[in-house]
């Protein structure tokens, strides 16, 4: 079915962050930002085409001036809300905010199970410590919280551990990520990202450890449909562009926040038609196999895998996606 | 006439839209014979999941607003479809038993 307007937008209302992290697909970005009135006649617009879920990401939410404005403008209409954060400004009273602003539920980002792989990973001294706490802050706060990791070659070893912590804090949810080569991912992708081998032995083994980890696992990688595991139900492949958009701070919308190509702008263009018209979109929901993609027996369900990341590192939507650990229709060894 | 205490309404908390092109274009592939069993125009969240429904469940679900039972569900559909309430009846039932079972839907406090 395709959907008169996105289920879930990914919204970032800034581009500033207190962060350095060195996979950060945004880091260096700049976009101008909008006034708070046009925050909120875009929070209108997507409450009227009944966008379901809105995502604050960024840059680092909890800067930006008038989240709890823009939040609680959005829950009044119906919106679902939740954001991204670091959590390094996530204290007690952040916390209160958060719960009165009605945000359904807000993720931490956690990429290690140690001080010394997470702080190094940010590049803040003390950043882990802050996270573990802004968890428990939610918690007291009585607000849902998941947590995000990023998997990469100095954290794939200790995920199980990262799960563990974050179910001792309440957390509902963790969100393994995968490895994005966007940004500064790109530029030391060399260093942490894995290889097709290793994210294959990753999630195998990760999917084992989810009949019983401790919290619910999710994984938003379309290419783990190479092991017969499928996430969402609705849509096979990516999801940007099927399900969700992502919105940058002047109003331009983009696929996801990992593909910098601009489909409209929500203030000028209107979401529904943008989302009906963009030729971009329109030829990510209808790929052609390339490369070691045609033929292939998996495609039909992996769809090439993850968009963003075969755009980022081949240059075409439709080439393989990088992580693909199958070699011309066969398993490599 | 639908029994009062078994009035059917949705699960407030849970997330869901319907698709009005996708209906219409449902109904008119099965005006020119298509198989549209597996296509769907209500989309449902549950738990991170995505289900869709196709056109009988989905016209289900939007009656499913606190004023009918089972049989006034179907005695709607019937109208609409023009079919035999018996049959559609038993079919609500099963989609709602369905549905409460999976808290998507609840019976409505008198």
């Amino acid at each position: 079915m395709e959907l008169s307007a996105p289920l879930t937008v990914n919204w970032t209302l800034s581009y500033a962050c207190n962060f350095n992290c060195r996979h950060c697909y945004s880091r260096g970005q700049t976009r101008d930002e909008l006034g708070l009135g046009d925050v909120m006649k875009i929070v209108d617009e997507l409450a009227d085409c009944r966008v379901a879920f809105v995502n604050f990401g960024g840059g680092e939410p909890l800067i930006y001036p008038h989240l709890f404005e823009v939040a609680t403008h959005a829950t009044s209409r119906g919106l679902k809300v939740s954001m991204n954060t670091n959590g390094w400004k996530l204290d007690a009273e952040a916390a209160g905010k958060i719960a009165k602003a009605g945000f359904r539920s807000v993720g931490v980002s956690i990429d290690g199970a140690t001080a010394e792989v997470h702080d190094h990973f940010r590049s803040r001294p003390g950043s882990f410590e802050m996270a573990l706490k802004a968890l428990e802050n939610l918690r007291d706060a009585g607000v849902d919280s998941t947590v995000s990791a990023v998997i990469f070659r100095d954290n794939v070893a200790q995920y199980k551990q990262i799960v563990e912590q974050a179910a001792e804090r309440g957390v509902s949810t963790v969100y393994l990520h995968n490895f994005k080569c966007s940004g500064r991912g790109m530029e030391n992708r060399e260093a942490l990202d894995l290889k097709p081998d290793e994210w294959k032995a990753f999630y195998e083994d990760a999917l084992k450890y989810r009949e019983d980890a401790p919290a619910k696992l999710a994984f938003d990688d379309p290419i783990i449909a190479l092991l017969g595991e499928a996430e969402g139900g609705a849509v096979k492949g990516s999801t940007c562009g099927k399900l969700s958009l992502h919105l940058e701070p002047d109003g331009d919308t983009t696929p996801c926040g990992f593909i910098p190509l601009s489909v409209g702008n929500i203030l000028t263009d209107g979401l529904k038609a943008i989302w009906k018209d963009s030729d971009v979109l329109q030829k990510m929901r209808n790929k052609e196999p390339k490369g070691k993609c045609v033929g292939c027996d998996a495609y039909s369900e992996c769809l090439g895998g993850c968009t963003a990341r075969a755009l980022a590192v081949t240059g075409s939507f439709e080439e393989p996606d990088p992580h693909c650990w199958k070699s011309d229709g066969t398993e490599s060894a | 006439m639908g029994k009062t205490e078994r009035k059917l309404e949705r699960n407030p908390e849970l997330v869901w839209r319907d698709e009005p092109d996708a209906r219409q274009s449902i109904v008119e592939g099965l005006e020119a014979g298509e198989d549209v069993a597996g296509r769907g125009w209500v989309i449902i969240v549950d738990s991170g999941t995505i289900h869709q429904l196709n056109l009988l469940a989905g016209e289900i679900w939007m009656l499913c607003d606190g004023t009918l039972d089972e049989t006034g569900i179907g005695e709607k559909l019937a109208e609409t479809f023009d079919a035999p309430v018996g049959e559609i009846v038993e079919d609500v039932r099963e989609f709602v038993n369905e549905c409460l079972e999976k808290g998507w839907l609840q019976i409505k406090e008198a």
